[in-house]
């Protein structure tokens, strides 16, 4: 019975972390209602303390795939074992907590499904977070798993675009070794791939320029590779009008990460025990948004306050 | 619950037995079947075996079609899978032993570690040399047909598919380098699950395999291509030529004049930033345009102005753009070359910055012109904690929002275009502006048309913007 | 200086070194650690620069723009030392050069030596003639050159993903799987995919691309019909934009939660 303190003090500790925030709020409402200012160091604070609280006394969430997201799980699921899927970590590190999620947990279900994968990314500074994170994933979650058989890591290549438009016509030009000096050839992964045409599936993750929208206009389109997009959530709603013809699924923002986890552990179980972290940022995410959503229905509710106040003053 | 378990398993045995004795199996691998091989008869061979060029690649494929055996998934339901077979002459063996010779000696020379007499890379080349002789006979010794030389498998393909693609790599050293302009002769076995029975098709060839200069499945780009460009030229020539364009008058755009006359009357700076986009952007040069236009009027009120920018190339263009301006102005003394200035090439290191000079210098106006991506709102709500006027103008939708709330005025997408045009008045953005307008009235008539075929159940006009690769 | 500000750095850096002490005391606990200090340097300073940019939030001050500086002058570094090795090292040297290839320890294959290259090398230093104030004009030549390829580039990929591609996607049915009105009220149902979900997006696709068209039509004044029509598409503008707003909220409190994981977690050690 160890574990009650500590459920306890987690069950306290939400409680009291979610009183103080309503009980604020309550405040600032009064204080709206008077049509008092509110300094908006105090909105920083409520924010800081709806973020900081449920990471100290998780609170977690069930998440439901929609149909975006299921698009991209589903495509992974039904591809035949040893299929060669492209994982392209297109983000620097001021991008990674919202969308290195997505990248991680695509690279878990290509590996428990046994598919070739090749890691690459497109931003100088994504090479660093590629790395570490490959290295964390595959030593302690699939330590049979072997580099240049069943994965391989090709790094970073300067040219933005210019790399995607020749790697549709030749992936050996632009990438003559992986970034432990292996040439091409003698990689197992890229046995009968010569250009990104031969690739099952690419999945791309990133926020930037080139991103996404770059993997459909110089790859997915004219080489008609399937391309699917983990996205920052701003650019979410610009990669829709290509879901579902140009872009097999989408993952917008952290919510995206989220869902593909939660249908990750429904289908593979032994996932229970490894660290979501999409799931375990959706508890601050919600109380933040719910703050959010009370501030503006307070800003609201101050504004009509306000004008009728000067309205009556006008009259008198 | 155990009983329960126990009937319905029972009961699922007794239905499939039923069914199975009912349905034809969906697939001829059927598990019983294991003893009896003897009965298998050889199925019918594949019918009307075609083999051609594959269309708009640069050559080194050939794509073989079939139509499926009487005997696949229906007669006698015998055939599991399809193995195509092309005829390769002996000579081919020679060349293959050339090229591993040669691709190993080329691995070792880089190395450094090739040991034979004589000039190593010497070695190497006389290897090329001799390789790429050899397969300039490739197509002679094809011409040998059917003499010299056997068919080889190539690939099996499984029960119910029609076509197979053969093809290779145009890189010669590679192992399965696919010639052009060699006779090929092609063979498609019905292969039961049996290996030895099976049914060879008839020869089909010869056939060559050759690069097309034109990719026809893209033809629509072309043709988009061609329409936009004389619709360009015609009304880039009309303004030329003095016809009056007209350009509807654009909120925000006289926001401008009026705030450069502010920044004047207090004795402030003004901020201009180009965004994040390279010299070649289509916002990056409307931009251009109109940071000419304040700077001309900036050099006029003699006020100061900051640019700060981001990209290398873009700092060069926008000091031409800004140092024309103040000759236009006719006060070319009073340009400086740090009006316009390098930043970084890190974009939160950028928005820090240009948020420290909105604080330090605290500018009367703040213009945002060009492509910005997740910085606008920390531009836009710094600019706004300081004071500042504010006009933006933007063609990235995700960044529109901030700009919305942030700013005074914001030029939404196309708007920013089109008040470049407006304010240059230069033929060529005027022509531009009116070409992309009759466009956009295509592209509505177009979605008009394919509405009604498409809610009429047809794909007929939706076929016709496909382009194929 | 004035007093108050000894007194404020003093603190800060007192409370600096502590921090620095204490996680290379925690650090030094596992015996896997071999650079003890220089990696608790790392994440005390870390946190140390995170609560310098946040503090801009009170307002502004001198641990900020050290930040602020200290970020920018790093970045334009190592932008430039990335652009050497990466572009001129790692993309040109292996085509041209043994000797160079040696020199910094690239893998050098003499038969893919490629002297094209030396093209973009003669448009580069070109490029260098901005610096000059006689030649400025001879950098415009390589300026000309990458704006039109870059153009000619785009151009032709954005016309066929973002035009012919987008405008095909805008043929959709008006009345999906219609088989008659009576059917229409039969299956009449709230789902996702049910027909009158799929029949409403498909109109809110076809009016959103028609209306919006409309509102950035330049030669004609929007009055009248026109006016109307380019109203419903700056409304249908303004949605998008608070949907996008709204997914940008998410965007920025999953960084908040990112640089609040690191202070809880890499720094203070309080969740595991």
């Amino acid at each position: 019975m160890t574990w009650l303190p500590l459920v306890s003090l987690t069950g306290v500790g939400t409680v009291i972390s979610l009183a103080v925030i309503g009980g604020g709020l309550l405040w600032l409402l009064y204080r709206s209602l008077l049509a008092k200012e509110v300094d908006r160091r105090i909105i920083f604070l409520f924010i800081f303390l709806s973020v900081a609280a449920p990471l100290l006394f998780p609170i977690t969430f069930e998440e439901e795939a929609t149909p975006v997201v299921k698009a991209i799980f589903d495509r992974i699921e039904s591809l035949p074992e040893g299929s060669r899927i492209l994982i392209s970590f297109d983000f620097d590190p001021a991008m990674a907590p919202e969308v290195q999620p997505m990248a991680e947990v695509v690279t878990q279900h290509c590996m428990v499904k046994n598919h070739k994968v090749i890691f690459m990314c497109l931003f100088a500074t994504g090479q660093a977070l590629l790395t570490q994170s490959l290295d964390q994933i595959m030593s302690e979650q699939f330590p049979d798993k072997l580099d240049g058989l069943d994965y391989v890591n090709i790094g970073f290549k300067a040219g933005n675009e210019g790399v995607l438009n020749v790697i549709v016509s030749d992936f050996k030009k632009m990438f003559p070794t992986d970034v432990n000096a292996v040439p091409y050839d003698s990689i197992e992964v890229f046995k009968g791939i010569r250009s990104a045409k031969d690739l099952d599936m690419v999945f791309t993750v990133g926020g930037g320029k080139p991103g996404v929208k770059e993997w459909v206009l110089f790859v997915g389109d004219p080489g008609r590779v399937p391309v699917a997009g983990g996205v920052a959530a701003v650019v979410a709603p610009q990669m829709y009008p290509y879901y579902p013809k140009q872009l097999l699924g989408i993952m917008g923002g952290i919510k995206g990460a989220a869902e593909y986890e939660s249908e990750l552990r429904k289908e593979y179980p032994q996932f229970e025990d490894v660290d979501a972290p999409g799931l375990r940022m959706m508890g601050p995410q919600t109380l933040a948004h719910m703050v959010i959503m009370a501030f503006i229905v307070m800003g609201n509710i101050a504004y009509i306050v306000q004008r009728r106040r000067d309205g009556q003053r006008k009259r008198l | 619950m155990k009983y329960l378990l126990s009937a319905v398993i029972v009961l699922g045995l007794l239905a499939s037995a039923a069914w199975a004795q009912e349905a034809e199996p969906a697939t001829p691998v059927d598990t019983t079947a294991a003893a009896d091989t003897v009965s298998i008869e050889p199925p019918a061979p594949v019918g009307n075996l075609r083999a051609y060029d594959s269309d708009n690649d640069h050559g080194h494929a050939v794509t073989i079609e079939w139509e499926l055996s009487p005997d696949d998934g229906a007669g006698a339901n015998s055939v599991v899978a399809y193995e195509v077979f092309r005829w390769y002459p002996d000579f081919w063996d020679t060349v293959q032993q050339v090229r591993a010779d040669l691709v190993a000696a080329r691995q070792l020379r880089a190395s450094g570690t090739l040991d034979v007499e004589g000039d190593p890379d010497d070695y190497v080349k006389e290897l090329a040399a001799e390789h790429q002789e050899m397969l300039s006979r490739l197509p002679e010794a094809h011409e040998q047909y059917p003499n010299n030389g056997e068919f080889r498998s190539l690939r099996v393909v499984p029960f119910g598919a029609t076509t197979f693609e053969d093809q290779g790599p145009k890189d010669r050293l590679a192992e399965d380098f696919l010639p052009d302009y060699c006779d090929f002769y092609y063979r498609v076995d019905a292969v039961t699950k049996v290996d030895s029975i099976r049914t060879p098709s008839e020869i089909v060839g010869p056939v060559q395999s050759y690069g097309q200069w034109f990719n026809t499945g893209r033809i629509v780009v072309l043709c988009f291509v061609v329409i936009f460009g004389l619709l360009t030229i015609f009304f880039v020539q009309r303004a030329r030529a003095g016809a009056e364009l007209y350009v509807r008058p654009i909120a925000g755009i006289e926001a401008v004049d009026d705030a450069i006359g502010r920044a004047t009357e207090m004795g402030r700076p003004i901020l201009y930033v180009l965004g994040l986009g390279t010299a070649a952007d289509v916002a990056t040069i409307a931009s251009f345009t109109i940071l000419s236009r304040v700077a001309k009027q900036v050099a006029e009120y003699q006020t100061q102005l900051i640019v700060p920018t981001y990209d290398p190339i873009v700092m060069s263009v926008a000091q031409e753009v800004v140092k024309s301006a103040y000759m236009d102005a006719g006060r070319p003394d009073d340009y400086s070359e740090d009006i316009v200035y390098f930043v970084t090439q890190s974009q939160f290191a950028y928005v820090a910055a240009v948020n420290g000079v909105m604080l330090r210098e605290r500018p009367a106006t703040n213009v945002y012109m060009g492509m910005f991506h997740a910085e606008s709102l920390l531009l836009a709500e710094t600019g706004a904690i300081a004071g500042s006027i504010q006009i933006s103008g933007t063609d990235q939708i995700a960044q529109l929002p901030f700009f919305i709330v942030a700013c005074d005025y914001t030029l939404i997408g196309e708007e920013l275009y089109a008040a470049s045009a407006y304010l240059g008045r230069e033929p060529v953005l005027l022509g531009s502006l009116k070409a992309q307008d009759v466009a956009k009235a295509a592209v509505v008539i177009f979605a008009l048309i394919g509405v009604i075929w498409s809610t009429a159940g047809s794909s007929l006009f939706q076929n016709l913007f496909k382009v194929t690769d | 200086m004035k007093r108050s500000s000894v007194i404020i750095l003093s603190v800060v850096l007192l409370l600096f070194l502590v921090s620095w002490i204490w996680k290379a005391s925690v650090l030094g606990a596992d015996p896997e650690e071999t650079n003890v200090w220089g990696h608790a340097f790392g994440i005390t300073f870390a946190a140390f620069l995170t609560l310098a940019i946040l503090s801009f939030l009170y307002r502004d001050n001198p641990f900020y723009k050290f930040a602020e500086h200290l970020f920018v002058g790093v970045s334009a570094a190592f932008w430039m030392v990335m652009g050497f090795w990466s572009t001129i090292v790692g993309n040109l040297v292996p085509r041209v050069s043994e000797s160079l290839s040696k020199f910094f320890e690239v893998p050098f294959d003499k038969f893919a030596v490629n002297y094209f290259y030396f093209i973009p090398v003669i448009l580069g230093i070109l490029l260098l003639f901005r610096l000059s104030r006689d030649g400025g004009w001879i950098s415009r030549w390589p300026l000309a050159f990458i704006v039109g390829t870059t153009a000619g580039l785009n151009f032709i990929r954005y016309l066929r993903s973002d035009f012919i591609e987008q405008v095909s996607s805008t043929f959709v049915p008006l009345l999906v799987d219609w088989q008659g009105f009576g059917h229409f009220i039969a299956n009449l149902n709230l789902s996702a995919t049910g027909q009158l979900a799929l029949t409403v997006g498909n109109w809110v696709i076809f009016l959103g691309v028609f209306c919006g068209l409309v509102y950035f039509f330049f030669s004609k004044e929007h009055t009248g019909i026109f006016g109307a029509a380019s109203r419903v598409g700056i409304w249908i503008l303004m949605i998008t934009f608070g949907a996008s707003f709204g997914y940008t909220v998410m965007g920025r409190i999953s960084l908040l939660v990112g640089r609040i994981t690191f202070l809880f977690k890499d720094w203070l050690g309080l969740i595991s």
